[in-house]
């Protein structure tokens, strides 16, 4: 709270070693108004999601597709069974990092307009960019099965708000 | 009707610094005021973390803009 004499120093020296010095208001310099800015705007905040989300899907896609098994194991060699093997993990991160990019990317934008306009920070905004994201992702298979995604992956966000909350 | 020199027609020195004085007064009081109202409607009271999140900058930006008077 601003006062019309600054500097709120304790004035008793002796006690001063004693107690924990009270510090005086730190205004935030301009580049720190800056860099909240930027990161407050939602295109931004989205963009970073997706990458993130790219790049999640990159390594699952790498774990996931290593696993996978080649068809006509008898009759490759090892060189090739490898071969095989690499360019599934390659097909399979490729394809799973596009799907978790887009799946960041909506979700974020999705969350952060609706934060915006409310706002609030709340469960709300959670519900409704989880809603928007699974409705989005499943849309090709028609109506129902975007509600179902909706409600699925709205749920799904909802859990894993609420874990992330009880730890932090 | 000439003008008496002992009586400018401007204000003086004392009466600009008492002014001054008041209308400082008066913005820190606004400034205060602002401050309290504002976060105690924006700014849910169970801290969870230390920044403002997006939601209470977007309040507080419009509970600013209906408050103060420029």
């Amino acid at each position: 709270m601003a006062s019309a004499n600054p500097g709120t120093e304790t004035t008793n020296e002796s006690s001063s070693s004693n107690e924990p010095r009270i510090e005086p208001l730190r205004m935030p310099s301009m580049e720190e108004i800056r860099a909240q800015d930027i990161w407050n705007n939602c295109a931004v905040r989205s963009v970073a999601s997706g990458v993130m989300g790219g790049g999640l899907g990159l390594f699952m896609g790498l774990f996931l597709g290593a696993l996978e098994n080649p068809i006509m194991q008898d009759e490759m060699t090892a060189k090739q069974q490898f071969i095989y093997t690499a360019k599934q993990m390659g097909r399979r991160s490729w394809g799973s990092a596009k799907a978790f990019a887009v799946m960041g990317l909506i979700f974020s934008a999705a969350e952060c307009v609706v934060e915006k306009a409310r706002a609030k920070h709340d469960m709300t905004n959670t519900v409704v960019a989880g809603c928007a994201t699974g409705g989005a992702m499943s849309a090709k298979g028609g109506p129902k099965a975007a509600c179902a995604g909706c409600a699925g992956f709205a749920a799904f966000s909802v859990l894993i708000e609420k874990f992330l909350d009880r730890h932090s | 009707m000439a003008a008496n020199n002992s009586q400018p027609t401007g204000i003086d020195k004392e009466q600009a610094f008492g002014m001054a004085e008041t209308e400082m007064e008066y913005r820190v009081e606004l400034f205060n005021r602002l401050a309290q109202t504002c976060f105690n409607k924006c700014v849910d009271k169970r801290y969870k973390e230390a920044e403002l999140n997006m939601g209470e900058n977007s309040c507080i930006d419009r509970c600013v803009s209906k408050y103060w008077q420029f």
